[in-house]
């Protein structure tokens, strides 16, 4: 190799003559954006596009490890045995319920504690941890917890209803007790949850507008409705977004407290698809309720970031 | 001078301490083995420090897991699912050898069963292979507290009926509020499908016949009916719904219950320093529909090879130990664990440590096993949830009969 032609080929093609180190070091605007990005799109991929991907394959296929046969393509079958299917109704159904009780639930009362410790207390802490606390506690935990306390013989509900001399109550026998209690448990886990993203929410707001407030002579209540409640909307978007997601997947409360009882009356559809696939390893069926989950979730994210661009081309 | 003596000898124990790790680690195998928590874990500890003793360079860990037969399930679907190495041996409710060998997931083993129970041969032989071998054979018992039905001048009830009779005759008498006539499995758990089935087939019926379903339904609501009037009548208690096979065995101990469905293994908890009901326990055959003929269920658990295993010769010779003859009989005197070998229920050591034993074996010759199938966990679901809302009173006893024989037919054709 002479040095002329070594010359000559950088003139031609300069760039792909480059050393790779100095493409790394300093690189086009094409090759620097695809560098940042790839990480995420990679983790995306690996993480979500993929899993989804299998998902929604594995639900057209018959596929039951229990038959002891390969895996076959099914079509439509696993998603058509679903309308026959009691039990999907009834989880189903459940889970629209929690979802329509323990986010507003949560909202309200997550709200008020919020509320509460946005208070100018002397001292912060006592009021912050005890707000973090049922946030970080496991979901498991806070079933087993709530599993006892409703206990019909061991629990401290039937125990403080007893000393006030109110009879005791079987709470897991009956369908609308159980699940009232489950949704109690819910509330008080996520609560906390929609207390810290509305109090950060409520740390934004300036004091500047209520002293004026004070001063045009509005009430504690028009303050609220005219200016805590309108500058909050897009945190309480957001929160509603997450706990709703999360209500639909609802799965280790119950499944810690009932297990889904008496009989199947307060199984999620989150505990239908898990009995399926890890009980039953009918995979097919099992992966086809989970796409209609996932559907569900990604009809409810829908309408609520129409919502938000709503309520942006409102302001 | 000194100073280099001591870093000479330093590296040469060094060295040695090195070799002998290498040397040890390379030689030792190490099986880990999955033991359900409520299977006695401390006993079969105690049978693997001898076989580690007998068999140097083997070590053998156990893995607990699963307070109930279901729970358990869960997991081992979980990680023989992902194909997971990790579990050499796996203990097995006497109705999973069938499901696992049509998975895939236990290795055959070359093993004559000639000489263990029938029962036990014939679940653990699936297509012509010894898919597990037994690790103790069990069935469902009535445990009576003996000082009570001898204070009032009662037999052992051969009916339900009769059962019903002496719980109130014995409650009128003793007049304590804390005594149930009767415990046994209404929470959703693998036991509850004993529950059901324990009447149903009293009177004569079953659920599957060569493989198809035939089932009565009429029967079916007929034995949740029995257990639902028990409820409602208050020989069992109101929140019998929640009710697992422990709880069962924890409130016979304390003295508070004088009828109890229970497996073999209650027996030796009955009898220990913590048992307030020590020598005061009696066990017989369950009682009858009446009418019909007194029936049980087929428990039991078994030992399988995962298919998954690095160590598959050395698993299968520690299974061959832990279902030998010299195993089943430790494991009855310790634990009041059911022998798998005929000969051992008469043997003088575990009838002096478990008298009953020696009238045992023709009740578990006789004992009924749950529908054998690959789906059986969908067959087992279906039956005891069933049995849990009836006995909750979410369902009547004849819509839950109804729902059993509906949900049954999408799962067996």
């Amino acid at each position: 190799m002479t040095t002329t032609s070594m010359f000559k080929s950088q003139a031609d093609r300069p760039v792909a003559r480059r050393p790779w180190l100095s493409r790394w070091s300093d690189p086009d605007d094409t090759t620097l954006a695809v560098m940042l990005l790839a990480p995420a799109a990679i983790l995306l991929g690996v993480m979500i596009v993929y899993p989804v991907s299998r998902l929604i394959y594995t639900s057209f296929l018959d596929l039951s490890l229990t038959s002891g046969l390969p895996a076959r393509f099914a079509g439509l079958a696993n998603f058509r045995q679903m309308p026959d299917d009691p039990v999907f109704w009834q989880a189903t159904w459940n889970t629209v319920l929690i979802t329509l009780i323990t986010v507003p639930g949560s909202l309200v009362v997550g709200f008020a504690l919020a509320l509460l410790a946005n208070l100018p207390f002397q001292v912060k802490w006592p009021v912050r941890l005890s707000l973090l606390i049922p946030w970080a506690l496991p979901l498991s935990f806070a079933g087993l917890i709530f599993g006892w306390f409703f206990h019909s013989e061991y629990g401290v509900v039937n125990d403080v209803l007893g000393r006030i001399g109110l009879p005791r109550v079987i709470w897991f026998n009956s369908p609308r007790l159980a699940f009232a209690a489950i949704c109690l448990a819910i509330i008080w886990k996520a609560s906390s949850f929609m207390a810290m993203i509305i109090l950060a929410g409520l740390q934004t707001i300036p004091r500047s507008l209520y002293e004026a407030a004070d001063v045009d002579g509005a009430g504690r209540m028009r303050q609220f409705f005219e200016i805590t409640l309108p500058l909050l909307k897009p945190t309480i978007v957001v929160a509603l977004i997450f706990r709703t997601i999360t209500a639909l997947q609802t799965f280790d409360i119950p499944y810690m407290m009932t297990g889904g009882g008496p009989g199947t009356e307060t199984a999620t559809l989150a505990m239908y698809i898990h009995q399926n696939t890890v009980s039953f390893l009918d995979l097919g069926y099992g992966s086809a309720l989970a796409v209609v989950m996932f559907g569900l979730s990604m009809l409810v994210t829908a309408l609520y970031l129409r919502m938000i661009r709503g309520s942006g081309a409102a302001s | 001078m000194s100073s280099g003596r001591i870093s000479k000898l330093a590296g040469l124990l060094l060295a040695c301490a090195t070799a002998a790790f290498a040397s040890g680690a390379s030689a030792e195998t190490n099986l880990k083995v999955f033991v359900t928590s409520q299977g006695q874990p401390a006993i079969w500890r105690t049978l693997l420090d001898q076989y580690e003793a007998r068999n140097p360079g083997i070590k053998v860990s156990i893995e607990l897991g699963g307070t109930t037969s279901d729970m358990q399930a869960q997991y081992l679907n979980t990680v023989l699912t992902a194909k997971d190495s990790s579990l050499d041996v796996l203990m097995l409710d006497v109705i999973r050898p069938a499901q696992f060998a049509a998975a895939g997931w236990t290795s055959p083993i070359a093993s004559d069963m000639s000489s263990y129970l029938r029962a036990y041969a014939e679940a653990n032989t699936i297509d012509g292979k010894v898919v597990a071998l037994p690790a103790f054979a069990d069935s469902m018992f009535l445990y009576y507290r003996k000082d009570l039905l001898d204070k009032y001048g009662l037999q052992p009830p051969k009916t339900w009926d009769e059962l019903a009779d002496a719980a109130k005759k014995v409650a009128d008498g003793e007049n304590n509020p804390n005594l149930q006539g009767l415990s046994f499995q209404g929470k959703a758990i693998e036991g509850a499908v004993c529950t059901f089935l324990v009447p149903y087939w009293s009177q004569g019926k079953v659920v599957t016949k060569d493989g198809k379903l035939d089932f009565d339904r009429e029967a079916a609501t007929k034995s949740l009916a029995l257990w639902k009037g028990f409820a409602d009548s208050g020989v069992a208690k109101k929140n019998i719904a929640e009710v697992a096979t422990d709880d069962t065995r924890k409130e016979f101990q304390a003295g508070n219950v004088l009828f109890a469905v229970n497996w073999a293994y209650a027996w030796a908890m009955s009898q220990g320093a913590e048992s307030a009901v020590a020598g005061k326990v009696g066990v017989a055959r369950l009682p009858a529909i009446k009418g019909g003929e007194q029936a049980t269920c087929l428990g039991g658990w078994e030992w399988g090879v995962s298919a998954f295993s690095k160590h598959q010769e050395e698993a299968k010779k520690l299974v061959e130990y832990l279902s030998s003859p010299e195993v089943s009989k430790f494991v009855a005197i310790n634990g009041s664990l059911l022998p798998t070998y005929g000969k051992l229920y008469k043997d003088a050591d575990v009838t002096r440590a478990v008298p009953w034993f020696a009238d045992a074996q023709g009740i578990v010759e006789t004992a009924k096993p749950r529908p054998v199938t690959p789906r059986y966990n969908e067959v087992s679901e279906a039956i005891r949830t069933t049995v849990n809302a009836v006995l909750a009173g979410a369902t009547t006893p004849a819509d839950g009969a109804a729902q059993i024989e509906a949900r049954l037919k999408r799962i067996i054709r």
